[in-house]
């Protein structure tokens, strides 16, 4: 590992700020890290001790910072004894917080219709994407987001029109609507205004309503579970579009040495054992699935 | 060996060295040395996924010895690091005798400042703690290592293990140098929606807290061997305040290692070593060799004076 890597993560015993809690055990956690909101870039995740009952860290990727007010936003569902426990923090405590870790998404220049599709707590990475992009008019993204609990926030019919979209999918997400950013629903539960069915039709329906030269310009970034990552993964190939997907693992350190948080990549040596805390947790899609 | 601090850092914990350098306030410098991710003659891709879980006060492994091979960690990783800022000790591990020798032999013609002798890995299906839980083989695994360097040889000793100190014993006559005191101890954790182990290997190591009471004993044990030939050891096993640090030199360790505990609070070492200094300072002394192997045992511990 070269030197130029030392000092780049940062330990901040961060204050809550704020904790919402959302149908379906998934939090909004607002902490005060000034120097992980500094530094943070979209893709990066924290590890966080969640309470000092359970003290190895939880890997949660990062939603929203704010460099100047010194906050940094995740979005989490309370699915085991860790988040469980972080669940219960409250504002004024302390959680420690180690960050801003990990290889971030790129965004290539002559690609300037980045497709996000996050599902359930995927969706935080692809919202850093979206308030990156939006500071910049050379970005035209276009949001998917599914989940099967309820959305953690309040759906709002989007006033920007989405070119293939069907008339009644017209759910979206306020924040991003605030931004200018288009954005649209799925879900299998029937919730109002989103798309019944999955991210990847919404994804195809969108492609298949762009030029060839508008659709040259696409390029996918995605977070979610592993079979969705897959099937959007398969969608990209499929229309020949690169596609970069960030994956999750049980992490010790998080920094690259305990080497307990690898997927298998494929590489031009071959299949390798990649480390997802500091090789990723953004990898090319064509090389984990 | 001398060491700016009794602070070891442990092997599998901190990569090649340099991994933890990428937090701020974490210094090599902090500690008297850092033991590499074990090492194997040829790259080896390691476990399935998942490796880790997190257990009561502790934690599962099973990384299964994932490293680039001896070759590459002597010739592209060793340069990189900055000597001048703590010790480094090679940790060495095989599936053979042969790749043993293979493997200290390369070591043996680098820079690195001290050799360890991995024969208690549990996650490796040969070699590894099959090597360790059987004395003979442990013997001469090290006579072998030891036929092929001169460097300081430190034995990783399984827990894993009927007595530990007979094991010991056969590998200072087999030439050791030094022992480090324990290896993690097998384990296992179930996901009981799946019915099927956590751990993609199925079982792992378990380290952290939950282990100390196991890794005091063990220092003790080896201890009572050790101290009669000068050999020192590295006391490991679930240390996370200068305290607990301090009970294994007590017990018998001349230094401690530092594992586990980094993942749950990464900037840990300084911590400690203010500690054991305020200790030493309270009790007027001038360094932890003085308190090595102090440990007072209570007399007739298992009779009580008195009528019923």
């Amino acid at each position: 590992m070269p030197q130029s890597q030392r000092d780049t993560i940062f330990l901040e015993q961060a204050r809550v700020l704020e904790h919402q809690s959302y149908d379906g055990d998934q939090y909004i956690l607002r902490v005060e890290a000034p120097k992980c909101a500094a530094r943070a870039a979209p893709g990066s995740f924290a590890h966080l001790q969640c309470s000092p009952e359970r003290p190895l860290r939880r890997p949660l990727s990062i939603m929203r910072t704010s460099p100047t007010e010194g906050w940094v936003d995740f979005l989490y569902k309370a699915v085991g004894e860790g988040t469980k426990l972080l669940s219960e923090r409250e504002i004024g405590e302390t959680i420690s917080v180690l960050g801003p870790i990990g290889k971030n998404f790129e965004f290539h220049t002559d690609r300037p219709r980045p497709l996000l599709i996050g599902g359930g707590v995927g969706i935080p990475p692809m919202v850093f994407c979206a308030e990156h992009l939006k500071r910049d008019p050379h970005w035209s993204p276009f949001v998917i987001m599914g989940s099967e609990v309820p959305f953690p926030f309040k759906t709002r019919p989007s006033q920007i029109m989405v070119p293939g979209m069907p008339d009644a999918v017209i759910a979206a997400m306020p924040l991003l609507e605030d931004w200018g950013i288009p954005s649209r629903l799925t879900s299998l539960q029937g919730y109002p205004g989103c798309h019944e069915g999955y991210v990847t039709d919404l994804a195809r329906l969108w492609l298949d309503s762009l030029s060839e030269e508008q659709r040259a310009e696409v390029e996918i970034l995605s977070c979610g579970p592993h079979p969705m990552l897959e099937a959007v993964a398969n969608l990209a190939a499929e229309y020949n579009l690169p596609c970069q997907v960030s994956l999750e693992e049980f992490m010790a350190c998080a920094v690259g040495g305990c080497a307990g948080c690898v997927v298998e990549v494929a590489t031009e040596q071959g299949p390798a054992m990649k480390r997802v805390c500091v090789d990723g947790p953004v990898f090319d899609a064509k090389t984990v699935f | 060996m001398q060491l700016q601090s009794p602070l070891v850092l442990l092997s599998g914990c901190v990569g090649f060295g340099e991994e933890y350098t990428r937090i701020e306030g974490f210094s090599n410098r902090d500690v008297g040395a850092v033991c590499l991710k074990g090492t194997t003659g040829q790259a080896r891709p390691g476990n399935a996924p998942h490796r880790v879980c997190e257990t009561p006060m502790g934690m599962i492994n099973a990384i299964g010895l994932q490293n680039p091979g001896v070759d590459k960690v002597v010739d592209e990783i060793l340069p990189t690091l900055d000597f001048n800022e703590t010790r480094f000790i090679a940790n060495v591990s095989g599936s053979t005798i042969e790749e043993y020798i293979q493997v200290t032999r390369k070591f043996d013609d680098s820079d690195i400042d001290a050799i360890e002798i991995n024969i208690s890995c549990p996650n490796v299906k040969e070699g590894g703690v099959a090597f360790g839980n059987d004395p003979e083989m442990s013997a001469r695994v090290v006579e072998a290592c030891r036929a092929v360097t001169d460097k300081p040889l430190i034995t990783k000793l399984s827990p894993n293990q009927t007595d530990i100190a007979a094991n010991a014993r056969g590998c200072i006559e087999a030439g050791t140098d030094g022992f480090a005191v324990i290896n993690t101890l097998m384990g296992m954790a179930v996901d009981i929606h799946s019915r099927t182990p956590i751990i993609g290997n199925n079982q792992g190591g378990l380290s952290g807290p939950a282990i100390k009471p196991v890794a005091l004993l063990k220092v003790h044990q080896v201890y009572q061997v050790a101290r009669d030939h000068d050999i020192p050891i590295i006391g490991q096993g679930g240390i996370m305040t200068a305290e607990d640090a301090l009970e294994f030199i007590i017990a018998g360790a001349t230094t401690v290692g530092i594992g586990t505990a980094l993942f749950y609070d990464p900037l840990v070492c300084p911590k400690i070593n203010e500690g054991i200094l305020a200790y030493l300072k309270q009790h007027d002394l001038e360094s932890v060799e003085q308190i090595t192997g102090t440990l007072v045992l209570n007399e007739n511990p298992t009779l009580c004076k008195g009528k019923i």
